[in-house]
């Protein structure tokens, strides 16, 4: 033990508008000390410089935790025990419960709290990630009165933070609005239990549509402060998580990170793992949702299944243009899974007559073109427009020339089968619609209705797969 | 051994008791009346003169008491095999850390300041911190080569097999160096008196070493020495020499002051300032038959000892001896050197040498199998030494081990081939890839070659006059089992109940010295001299009639008291003896270098995660024969140690060093294994019986650090393909070696093929 | 508690230890660890390193187990600690040194009190502990000397006699 104990002043006022008149009346010079596992090191290692402290261990009003219907307070003083104990922390901010789980040991817990690891402004720290991604904003308190700020402003530099002299935290407040978040927390210490980060991870993710539709990634011990990859979320948000992605997504973290070699690591360890936690992040993402996505069409189905027989119909008809293939699929409920809705449609589909493929042959709009020739304007809902445009998308993205030869082959189609061309265009460039299109031409008439039946069969299988999908 | 015997069971921890309930007496729990503390102020550059010595202002210096070289009664040195250990820095600093001034104060709150305060100035001198910059000799540091020790070992006609040699693989291998990391800090307390001399008492495993140094220290004859082991929180080696050191500074402190003096390090300058274990360098070069076996090579086996000569010798020593594993070398050169560099001194740390020059051998055949064509299993079934066989000493094997049946049971205990096939599969894909590895040894117990009779060790056992019998050895207790399992055996000679026997607190001015608490020589050589004094004791009251030939606990203890009522004090001795069968050539380092050896197949399981580069042990299997097992929770206890001690030095354990001196001497920066990173350690033993030990036991202390380290290693190569030649193995080394290309270079085959 | 009006003196603190009330003059920033040891006599808490990393100086404050080396003493004011001279009732060991005695759980001893004492917290918490649970408890407790396997089966042999109470 490297200082001596008789030139250090501690007091305890155990009331926080006493103690901010106190840090008020000499600014800088009473140095704030909740649970000690910081500030007890240095003064161990001799290099504690100040010499009057003020306790603000277990005062009640800052360790507390207060719920509301739009956020959650936590005090300042709460330990990481606190944290983890506390059921709406571990329910709705279990990145925060993760980091409070892997903060030293047990004992170090009961007495580290999250105000010092917040106004400490260590990099390594363990929760201050989670707070960056869960939006936290921090309630400063002084003898001027409580402000609030955006925790993402607070660090300036390294160990460098906006508190103002005189100033002590009083709370951490997270907005209650990412349950729905898949979420994953990683820390990379030098061993399981009781270590300073290399590396850490807390990020939050939802998909839509198959995209990323929002994404939130900060990181620890890659920068002088803790670091929200702002420019890394914006190259993945709105994308699909392919190979693709997640190299452009190595390219983009490898350029916002700025790690150094230190005495635990080093800068080319902590950027390769640092590109590796991001993508084992994205890589769950994706196999999550996939796994949320089965739980989807499962909940889908069942639904539909349930449904009155007129409001299935009216529900799957979207789907295929045809009643007759709506009444044969109805009739067949339930349903068990997917592989089984498909198999029926398309068993369905092929049985139907001639005149059930041209009803819904008649659904879709000439390719090019959006609205329908169909004179029974009931069945073009707004979802199966929505459709048609999706799947001509590449289409539509044509040039103008293309549009030209397409409308005119087009037209030469219709004039010779007595019906618009159909074909499944999703994934298909317009040339090579042109292509499929001219050599369907050449077809004589039975060979033509077959291959435009087929051709609907394939878009009923993919309007299905995406219904069950919402 | 019928089921009544004592030795071969788990009895109760004789300072159990005392050891849960906080009772115990470490030497910081120990206060003196009147008593200072005592600092040391240490130089802060790895070599220099001393040019001028400054004390600064703040500090009121009347209050100290200020100890220098001048106030040295006796000889500026720590006596051990040399004496070319200053106790403190006199003209010149040969490593950051070495101390050259003590300061005393009634107030430990005033030292760090006041140590601070004191400003030394230098004219610096060239250092060399490696190896490598040792062997140049552009800076001669040490004597006039930088050389310490050397030693060379040649067995058959090396030079004419690179001929016949179907392979020729070469190796070069590294080991760090390795802070012990006993929980408790070094410490000591020293009082004196002019009557009666020096006492010191403190946190230590050698009293008799401590006695000698301060012999020669204070020049005071062997009566006025003395020293008292109190309850010690670990050691590992790490308190067999540097208790010296830090009871030299009390003495000196206590002697010029009049007051008993107390020091005790803090973490971060027991870290820094004391020993470590000695970084290596092996570099083999094997002849290899087309069919995997060896036919001789040359090993090259070099450590790096710091400043000052300490026990590099011994080291060096252990680490030639073992340096060709279990294996049978028809020829073999070994030629070993340690070297001088400017860094603390390195010492003792259990293993001792054979940790290093093993961890190069094991690593050493998996090379060469891979060069043959072989697995790791089948080349070393095919190498192992046989009964009847010679080993690197040609000392010839004379007990019926069966390394290839050993080997069998470690490969069915882990699920070796099973695993191994699940994972070549299941490597395909994920992000982990998981391996196995193997890893075969021997470690010899006792002290090397002529080590024993020169120690000439001398055990007491006492008959009480309550009637209970106390064992008197200089052997510590550091949570090894000494106190219980000496308590075993003399209780099993005598035919006592446990509980009416024990060991006395090892003082010496009361036990004689049975020889330092090192080399794994406690049960097997020490113990065994507990038994024949033990039976000393029976044959003297039996041969005054006191007792029969046979009797009860009751009558003992009447036959005693009143052997002691009639004689007063009642001990009998016995002094070792070397046996007769047991030739060790200093001169051509050739011979029975041990008197048993262990012999040990340990396996390792582990999974890299390509995430992070880091690697866990995910299940080890330790199997061992050991003569013979006399308390079976504290030797699975002792091996599970070991290992996790081994894995943090494979794996975890890294002295960051910068000028000579340790950057991460703090236990956050130091990095052991905690019980969230060690798997369930699954331990077996075999018994083949040792006549040279007690109750036919063998030293198993320090044969769990030899084998973990390339196990581990091996499975990590297993798992990726790559080869990683030095220890410790960090995520941020193995992440460098999957990125530049894993080619092996090294392996060169020579012309003959089939 | 009374806050000195002169700097750098000492304070009267009170709190209790092992069920007995205690008051003392301590500086405010000597370590609970240092006051144990040392004006109590209290020796069987240790120190290891300083620095809150090995536990050894673990004792239990109003029932959580806190890092003696890391609290300010006067920070315990009117606290309740336990020390490892407070878990045995006379001759009686409590349990999990009982199990620690019977499993090989200490070698050396200086880790134990503190191992002890991060034992009958976890069980307090928690009667059912897994394996891994115990593990994880004691993940802040360092041992050199056993490897832990033999702490934790001490611990589970507590976990499971306590069960059949």
């Amino acid at each position: 033990m490297r200082s001596n104990p008789s030139d250090y002043e501690m007091v305890a006022p155990g009331k926080l508008h006493t103690i901010v008149s106190l840090l008020a009346q000499e600014p800088g010079l009473w140095l704030p000390i909740a649970g000690g596992t910081d500030v007890m090191v240095q003064y161990a290692a001799g290099k504690l410089p100040a010499r009057k402290l003020v306790s603000i261990w277990n005062l009640p009003e800052l360790r507390r935790i207060e719920v509301t219907e739009s956020e959650i307070r936590i005090g300042a003083g709460c330990t990481y025990t606190d944290l983890r104990r506390h059921e709406v922390i571990g329910r709705e901010f279990p990145l925060l419960g993760s980091a409070a789980r892997w903060t030293g040991g047990v004992a170090n817990q009961n007495r580290g709290t999250i105000g010092g690891n917040i106004v400490n402004a260590s990099p390594a720290a363990d929760s201050l990630p989670a707070l960056l991604v869960y939006d936290a904003e921090l309630i400063l308190v002084s003898v001027r009165g409580e402000r609030r700020l955006p925790y993402a402003s607070f660090h300036t530099g390294y160990k460098k933070t906006l508190l103002a002299a005189d100033e002590l935290l009083q709370a951490v407040c997270l907005p209650r609005r990412f349950t729905g978040y898949f979420c994953h927390a990683r820390k990379v210490g030098a061993r399981n239990a009781q270590a300073i980060s290399k590396v850490c991870i807390a990020a939050l993710g939802r998909i839509a549509d198959r995209v990323v539709d929002d994404v939130r990634i900060a990181m620890g011990s890659v920068a002088p402060v803790p670091l929200r990859l702002m420019e890394t979320e914006h190259t993945v948000k709105g994308k699909a998580i392919d190979s693709e992605l997640l190299l452009l997504a190595r390219k983009a973290v490898a350029a916002e990170i700025r790690p150094i070699d230190d005495i635990r690591s080093t800068a080319r360890y902590r950027a390769a793992v640092a590109g590796n936690l991001v993508l084992e992040f994205l890589n769950r993402l994706s196999s999550e949702q996939m796994g949320a996505e089965h739980e989807q069409v499962a909940d889908a189905l069942a639904r539909w299944n349930r449904l009155p027989i007129d409001e299935a119909i009216q529900t799957i008809l979207p789907c295929c243009g045809s009643e007759a293939w709506a009444q044969g699929m109805v009739a067949r409920r339930p349903f068990a899974d997917e592989v089984a809705l498909v198999a029926a449609s398309n068993e369905t589909w092929r049985s139907l007559t001639e005149s059930g493929w041209m009803e819904a042959f008649q659904l879709h709009p000439r390719i090019g073109e959006s609205r329908t020739s169909s004179p029974k304007p009931m069945s073009q809902t707004a979802q199966s427009v929505e459709w048609s445009a999706q799947e001509q998308q590449d289409v539509a993205d044509a040039e103008a020339a293309m549009k030209i030869a397409l409308a005119e082959a087009n037209r030469e189609y219709e004039r010779r089968f007595n019906r618009i061309f159909i074909v499944c265009a999703t994934g298909k460039s317009a040339p090579e619609i042109l292509k499929i299109l001219r050599r369907r031409l050449k077809n004589d008439a039975d060979t033509e209705l077959y291959e435009a039946a087929e051709q609907q069969r394939q878009i009923t299988e993919i309007r299905l797969r995406k219904w069950l999908r919402g | 051994m019928n089921s009544n015997s004592i030795v071969g069971r788990a009895v109760p921890r004789k300072e159990g008791r005392d050891k849960v309930t906080g009772k115990s007496q470490y030497v910081d729990d120990l206060v003196l009346p009147n008593m200072l503390f005592g600092a040391t102020v240490r130089s802060q550059i790895p070599r220099g003169r001393i040019r001028n010595i400054t004390f600064g202002s703040g500090i009121d210096w009347d209050e100290f008491v200020i100890v220098s070289a001048k106030d040295i009664p006796g000889k500026n040195c720590i006596a051990l095999i040399g004496d070319d250990q200053p106790c403190l820095a006199n003209e010149v600093v040969n490593h950051p850390e070495e101390p050259v001034l003590l300061l005393a104060h009634p107030d430990r709150h005033l030292l760090p300041k006041a140590v601070e305060a004191v400003s030394i100035e230098y004219d610096p001198l060239p250092a060399v911190f490696t190896i490598e910059d040792s062997e140049r000799g552009s800076d001669i540091v040490w004597g006039e080569d930088n050389i310490f020790k050397t030693y060379l070992i040649e067995k058959g006609d090396v030079d004419g097999v690179w001929d016949k040699a179907d392979h020729i693989v070469e190796g070069e291998y590294t080991t760090g160096a390795q802070e012990q990391l006993y929980i408790e800090n070094n410490g000591m307390i020293a009082a004196f008196d002019a009557a009666e001399g020096i006492t010191v008492w403190g946190s230590l495993q050698c009293p008799y070493y401590i006695h000698k140094a301060l012999m020669t220290l204070c020049a005071l004859p062997a009566e006025k020495v003395r020293v008292v082991q109190m309850e010690t929180g670990g050691a590992f080696g790490g308190k067999e020499e540097y208790p010296s050191m830090i009871a030299a500074h009390t003495a000196l402190l206590a002697i010029k002051s009049g007051n008993p003096v107390k020091i005790i390090y803090d973490r971060m300058e027991d870290m820094a300032a004391t020993t470590k274990r000695h970084p290596s360098r092996t570099r083999h070069r094997t002849a290899i038959s087309k069919d995997g076996k060896i036919l001789g090579g040359e090993i090259d086996f070099t450590i790096d000892g710091g400043a000052y000569l300490t026990l590099s010798p011994v080291v060096l020593s252990r680490g030639a001896i073992h340096a060709g594993g279990p294996y049978y070398w028809p020829s073999v050169r070994i030629h070993a050197t340690a070297v001088a560099t400017n860094a603390p001194p390195h010492g003792a740390f259990r293993g001792f040498g054979a940790p290093q020059s093993l961890f190069a051998m094991e690593r050493h055949m998996d090379r060469i199998a891979r060069a043959v064509g072989l697995s790791p299993v089948e080349i070393r079934r095919r190498n192992f030494l046989q009964p009847g066989q010679s080993t690197t000493t040609e000392q010839v094997v004379r007990e019926p081990i069966d390394l290839g049946k050993l080997l069998d049971r470690a490969l069915e205990v882990s699920d070796y081939h099973a695993k191994k096939q699940g994972f070549a599969k299941g490597n395909q894909v994920g992000a982990t890839r998981k391996g196995m590895g193997i890893a075969a040894f021997l470690h010899g117990a006792g002290f090397t070659g002529s080590g024993e009779r020169y120690l000439s060790s001398v055990v007491g056992v006492e008959g009480c006059a309550d009637g209970t019998v106390r064992v008197l050895v200089s052997s510590t207790e550091f949570g090894q089992g000494t106190k219980t399992v000496l308590s075993q055996i003399a209780a099993e000679a005598l035919g006592l109940p446990y509980e009416n026997v024990g060991m006395a607190q090892p003082d010496t001015l009361e036990v004689p010295n049975s020889g330092p608490t090192v080399a794994s020589r406690t049960v097997m050589v020490v113990g065994k001299l507990v038994q024949s004094a033990a039976l000393g004791i029976r044959q003297t009251l039996i041969s005054s009639n006191l007792l029969s030939d046979t009797y009860t606990a009751g009558e003992f203890r009447v036959a005693c008291e009143n052997y002691v009522a009639a004689h007063g004090e009642f001990r009998s001795w016995s002094r070792y003896e070397a046996p007769s069968d047991i030739f060790w050539d200093d001169q051509k380092y050739r011979g029975e270098a041990y008197a048993a050896f262990a012999w040990a197949v340990y396996i390792a399981e582990v999974t890299v995660d390509l995430t992070t580069y880091s690697v866990s042990v995910d299940d080890f299997v330790a199997l061992q024969e050991v003569g013979k097992v006399l308390h079976p929770l504290l030797a699975r206890g002792q091996i599970i140690g070991g290992v996790a001690q081994a894995i943090g030095f494979s794996l975890y354990e890294k002295v960051v060093w910068q000028n000579g001196r340790m950057q991460n001497s703090q236990m956050t920066n130091y990095i052991i294994p905690t019980s969230s990173d060690l798997p369930p350690i699954r331990v077996h033993f075999e018994e083949l019986g040792n006549v040279y030990g007690a109750y036919g036991a063998k030293g198993i202390g320090e044969l769990p650090m030899d084998g973990p380290a390339p196990a581990i290693v091996n499975a990590v190569q297993d798992a990726l393909g790559v080869y990683f030649n030095s220890i410790p193995l960090l995520p941020e080394d193995i992440m460098d070696g999957l990125s530049s290309s894993s080619q092996d270079n090294d392996v060169v085959s020579a012309g003959r093929v089939q | 508690m009374t806050v000195s009006g002169a700097s750098c003196a000492k304070a009267e603190i009170s709190f209790t230890v092992n069920g007995k009330a205690k008051t003392l003059c301590a500086y405010p920033m000597e370590r609970l660890l240092d006051v144990l040891r040392q004006q109590l006599q209290l020796t069987g808490t240790k120190e290891g390193c300083g620095e809150g990393e090995c536990g050894s100086c673990a004792v239990l404050m109003d029932g959580m187990l806190v890092n003696s080396c890391l609290v300010p003493v006067f920070q315990a004011e009117g606290s309740s600690l336990v020390t490892i001279e407070g878990l045995a009732s006379g001759e009686t060991l409590h349990l999990v040194q009982e199990a620690f005695l019977e499993c090989g759980g200490a070698q050396c001893g200086i880790c134990t009190p503190g191992m002890i004492l991060a034992a009958c917290h976890l069980l307090n918490g928690k009667p059912e502990t897994t394996m891994d649970e115990i593990r994880e408890g004691l993940s802040g407790n360092l041992c050199r000397c056993t490897g832990y396997s033999q702490i934790v089966e001490a611990v589970a042999e507590a976990v499971r006699r306590r069960m059949t109470v």
